[in-house]
């Protein structure tokens, strides 16, 4: 679905100089890297399909097919995140490539919080886990713990970089979004490591605050998955992401003074006067 | 295994200035300096030095969280020791001449019933009773050596850390939490106030004193400034660093110098004259807990002698005198650590990591929380090169979920972009207030 919500002229247009900035970070890349050493990472979430709308129109201006996009397979997934992943991936013609820890999964016999074993994991996963300083016999299969993201979304990152040369990545992240996304720069080298592929994440929507995506969605139609109609305002698994105000779209909720990723973290101001009680520090 | 790439000191080893917090130029021209000591509770005393910084007298037995040390007309030095929550008074030969703890027949209790709880600050007046800043009782009081109480004020006042007296009577105090500076008359009157009460104007100010040309001057420690604001306060000369010092105390020398104590900022005391340059500096801190290569024994599987998780500290200072360390033994495979804490302060378990700046780390633990009436946490402070927070309040920490009343074992996990000043890191379990918290399978990586 798309917006069918007004924006006025002279919002659009500075939408339009935002998206301009992007693509003028996305044309860049495509300066350093060659087409076939570029990859995209795509959640169906807002962030990553603003990024893969703008990539695919510099793709158009410059002839080129879209780069190969990974999607993480948790197998946590919203219906409705797969169902908007699958329209688009047809409409835009993305060449998808679904990347899941399947050793994992087999291990977790493909059940939420199943104990899985570690000696029944696979060499790779292993040494993965040996690398964190994980040193259990097992962990309860799940995405948002340490060893679980690790494993379904880390390792499975670096595998496609390993498995297709990818040298530059294009993430969808914004500064606004986290504390920690900050200081983040529109290219960021990573030096290879052990178990780590030597790459570049490249950024094209840092700039974009929360509002200024909503408003360029509605300002240029751009489809989204509807489940930030009922309210959602940041995806994830489906067991841990959690609607921040039921049946009030995303962007009619207050972006600007409460918490993108709130669910867990919304009485985080509330508890912060507590902490500052302590004074000293 | 266990690599250290930046070694520790032993603790408590006189002269180690870790947190400077008040200070004094005394006639003979030495500095005085109140140390609090360092974050597990050692090395708090008294010393005091000369120009070219050597320690010519110390004193340090016995001391918690010492606030202020003030040399007396008679030569003697008078000590707040803060969580041992007494005033003492010190001879030069180290005998205690007059020790608050034995007021109210050993009691401790002052002529009002009460016992001083937290004091920070204790000046001698001219008729030799001291005017002593009882923080945690939220007043400012008068007594003499026997524990009379001659006058007191607590009407607004929120964690007051200095209070001193005026040439003409008046008392100035520096109302802390209130975010407000006083000035109240004999008749507990409040005739001047400078700040709003926001943390703009003034944060957590440590101190204030008059100067002969009637300006204030302030020490806003936690915005990192020291202000001279006139009368009328209109704000005439400001020192700020562009990095994160929370200064504590600053007084006014004879030559119209600053004399800056500037806490755990630093670890330093600086002098500064009117445009700012540094004139005179001391420094003497090592840093006694190490800095590992890499999280170690972030599944505290290994447990050192003193039954605290090995390569761990358990940081005692700010937690006034309460609070322990526990283990759950039910957990399975092993027992895991946790802090079980009671009153206001709070209480770290901590470990120093170096760390790359620039990178972006993922942090992630497992914490559980039994009737937590303030917060735990688990948090990320960054330090530079001298060894200061980058933070200017703890509630700026990178961190994960603050956790409040009794919650089951969760997944906490977050992410830190390291900033370009850090050395290293320290990763704390924090918890304040009153209520346990457990931790286990603690990670931190580069992502």
């Amino acid at each position: 679905m798309a917006m069918d919500r007004e924006i006025s002229e002279k919002r659009k247009r500075q939408c339009l100089k935002w998206v301009e900035i992007s693509k003028g970070i996305v044309r860049q890349a495509f300066e350093r890297f060659k087409p076939e050493e570029l990859g995209i990472t795509w959640t169906g979430g807002k962030d990553s399909t603003l990024t893969l709308w703008i990539i695919r129109q510099v793709c158009e201006e410059k002839k080129l097919p879209l780069p190969k996009t990974m999607i993480i397979g948790e197998g946590d997934e919203f219906l409705e995140i797969e169902e908007f992943v699958e329209r688009i991936k047809k409409e835009w013609n993305v060449p998808l490539e679904v990347c899941r820890n399947e050793d994992v999964l087999k291990a977790a016999h493909y059940k939420l919080n199943a104990a899985v074993k570690v000696r029944d994991l696979n060499d790779r996963n292993r040494a993965e886990l040996e690398r964190i300083g994980f040193d259990e016999e097992e962990f309860p299969f799940e995405a948002e713990s340490y060893v679980g993201n690790h494993l379904m979304k880390t390792v499975v990152f670096n595998e496609f970089l390993e498995r297709n040369k990818i040298k530059g990545i294009f993430q969808g992240l914004r500064w606004d979004e986290h504390p920690a996304r900050f200081n983040d720069e529109y290219f960021e080298y990573k030096e290879g490591g052990y178990l780590m592929p030597e790459h570049t994440r490249i950024r094209p929507i840092l700039h974009f605050t929360e509002k200024d995506l909503w408003d360029t969605y509605a300002a240029f139609k751009i489809p989204y998955c509807s489940l930030y109609e009922k309210g959602y305002r940041s995806l994830g698994a489906k067991t841990t992401s959690l609607i921040s105000m039921e049946g009030v779209p995303a962007w009619e909720q207050d972006l600007e003074n409460t918490e993108e990723r709130a669910g867990r973290r919304q009485d985080k101001e509330k508890a912060m006067e507590r902490m500052r009680k302590l004074g000293y520090m | 295994m266990s690599e250290i790439v930046g070694p520790g000191c032993q603790r408590g080893i006189p002269g180690n200035l870790e947190m400077p917090l008040a200070v004094e130029r005394l006639p003979n021209g030495n500095t005085l300096i109140a140390d609090a000591g360092d974050e597990a509770g050692f090395g708090s005393e008294i010393i005091e030095v000369n120009s070219v910084g050597s320690i010519v007298w110390n004193y340090n037995e016995g001391l918690r969280f010492a606030h202020s040390g003030r040399r007396l007309k008679n030569g003697n030095t008078l000590i707040t020791d803060t969580t041992n929550n007494r005033l003492i008074e010190v001879h030069p030969d180290k005998r205690i001449v007059m020790n608050s703890d034995e007021w109210g027949r050993g009691t401790g209790h002052l002529s009002d019933g009460s016992h001083l709880h937290y004091p920070n600050e204790a000046f001698e007046l001219g008729d030799g009773t001291f005017l002593v800043t009882d923080r945690n009782n939220d007043r400012c009081i008068q007594v003499d050596r026997n524990g009379k109480v001659i006058w007191s004020f607590e009407k607004e006042l929120h964690h007051p850390h200095h209070a001193n007296v005026l040439p003409n009577g008046n008392i100035l105090i520096a109302d802390s939490d209130g975010n407000r500076i006083l000035e109240v008359n004999r008749k507990k009157e409040i005739i001047w106030s400078y700040g709003d009460g926001s943390k703009e104007t003034l944060w957590w100010p440590r101190g204030a004193l008059r100067m002969r040309n009637g300006n204030t001057v302030i020490t806003d420690s936690k915005n990192h400034r020291i202000l001279e604001v006139t009368r009328e306060g209109k704000r005439v000369w400001t020192f700020q660093t562009d990095h994160v010092d929370k200064f504590y105390i600053t007084s006014v020398t004879e030559q119209g110098t600053f004399l800056i104590a500037s806490t755990d900022g630093h670890h330093q005391v600086i002098e500064v004259d009117r445009t700012g340059n540094i004139v005179w500096l001391f420094r003497n801190y090592r840093r006694p807990a190490p800095i590992y290569a890499r999280l170690t024994n972030g599944f505290f599987k290994e447990v050192g002698e003193d039954g605290i998780p090995r390569h761990w500290v358990l940081a005692t200072r700010l937690s006034e005198g309460g609070g322990r360390l526990i283990w759950d033994y039910e957990n399975k495979p092993y027992p895991c650590p946790g802090l079980d804490y009671d009153r206001p302060g709070g209480l770290f378990l901590q470990q120093n990591i170096a760390v790359k700046a620039g990178e972006t780390y993922r942090v992630g633990a497992e914490i559980k929380t039994i009737e937590v009436q303030g917060v735990a946490c688990l948090h990320i402070d960054f330090y530079d090169a001298l060894g200061g927070s980058l933070y200017r309040d703890i509630t700026e920490m990178p961190s994960g979920e603050y956790f409040t009343g009794t919650n089951d074992w969760s997944h906490d996990l977050f992410e830190v972009k390291v900033p370009q000043q850090a050395t290293f890191a320290q990763i704390r379990l924090a918890i304040n207030h009153s209520g346990k918290v457990f931790i286990r399978n603690l990670m931190m990586n580069p992502m």
